[in-house]
């Protein structure tokens, strides 16, 4: 009878900090996805420096220096409400998780207005078989009015930089929302709150990456 | 685990937060400066190389965790390090880049 209590015990045996280690390794390849997407930039940028400083003037140094304190703040409340649920303060945390998710919102719609001011500008990526029937934009159609190769690489790499972490952005804040409803249920608590702790981990990633997008894209101009 | 007995204290996150918002003034401020190409790139990320040191250390706990996360994350950031500078090096000397 004890001996299949043992068992069972340890069959339920949960490492923690494996878990959390074995997290930092997934978060290590996200550093080279965004690692690579950064040796692209810096190899273009050196080929293209003028381009890109033209390109680069035509970004809103206040919306991006805007969306960066945003991040910055909701980095903060996500580390305020894992603080809150380790102190025993569920409620605090639920709301803390709320806010941070808010703020990831409010960083995706300055984004998206963003993007739709240069949609509007046809500075939108183009897929060649647009371009070959003719119906791409004429500043990225090879012609006259083609903006120079720098410019266009400038703005390729800013739709795909920026898109990619607004992806993770996505991500993380649907996360949030799940763990958000796993705290309200009770299997997130100030005893096993390492789901809460591992989705924090993701989000300061996310903003460590634009951490070092912002003054690529809105401050070297 | 005795993670009950921690009580709820903000200050140490609203710290490092202020911290994180005073380099980023700073660093839209020095971009204003007239001080070449290399040099405003340098001062660019330094700045955000210390606010991602400040994020990863203390938002991400990596004060609080064992010394093999900090060697993982240091070998991580080598690697990514390494990664750049042979590609970079490489670029320079094919003058075509």
């Amino acid at each position: 009878m004890s001996e299949q209590a043992v068992t069972v015990e340890a069959f339920h045996h949960h490492d923690e900090d494996g878990t959390r280690l074995g997290f930092w390794l997934f978060l290590f390849t996200e550093l080279l996805l965004f690692g690579a997407f950064f040796i692209v930039y810096g190899v273009y940028r050196s080929a293209h420096l003028n381009d890109f400083k033209i390109a680069a003037e035509s970004l809103n140094t206040g919306i991006g220096t805007t969306n960066t304190i945003i991040l910055l703040a909701s980095s903060l409340t996500m580390v305020l409400s894992l603080n809150a649920i380790k102190a025993g303060r569920v409620k605090l945390a639920k709301s803390m998780l709320l806010i941070t998710m808010a703020l990831g919102t409010t960083f995706l719609i300055i984004k998206g207005f963003e993007w739709n001011a240069k949609f509007a500008h046809h500075l939108f990526l183009q897929t060649s078989a647009a371009i070959a029937e003719g119906k791409g934009s004429p500043l990225l159609t090879p012609g006259p009015e083609m903006l120079p190769d720098g410019q266009v690489l400038f703005y390729g790499l800013y739709f795909i930089m920026t898109g990619t972490h607004a992806l993770h952005i996505i991500i993380g804040a649907v996360w949030m929302g799940i763990v958000y409803f796993w705290i309200a249920k009770g299997s997130i608590n100030p005893d096993n709150a390492g789901v809460l702790e591992r989705c924090g981990l993701y989000w300061h990633l996310v903003d460590v990456i634009w951490i070092f997008l912002f003054p690529l894209y809105y401050l070297v101009a | 685990m005795n993670t009950k007995e921690q009580s709820f204290n903000p200050r140490g996150p609203i710290i490092v937060f202020s911290a994180l918002i005073f380099l980023t003034i700073a660093t839209v401020l020095l971009s204003g400066l007239d001080i070449g190409n290399t040099g405003a790139l340098l001062i660019a990320m330094s700045v955000a190389a210390m606010k991602a040191g400040l994020v990863l250390y203390f938002f991400m706990h990596l004060n609080h965790e064992p010394l093999i996360f900090k060697l993982f994350v240091t070998l991580a950031f080598v690697t990514l390090a390494t990664l750049f500078l042979l590609t970079f090096s490489d670029y320079a000397f094919r003058g075509i880049a």
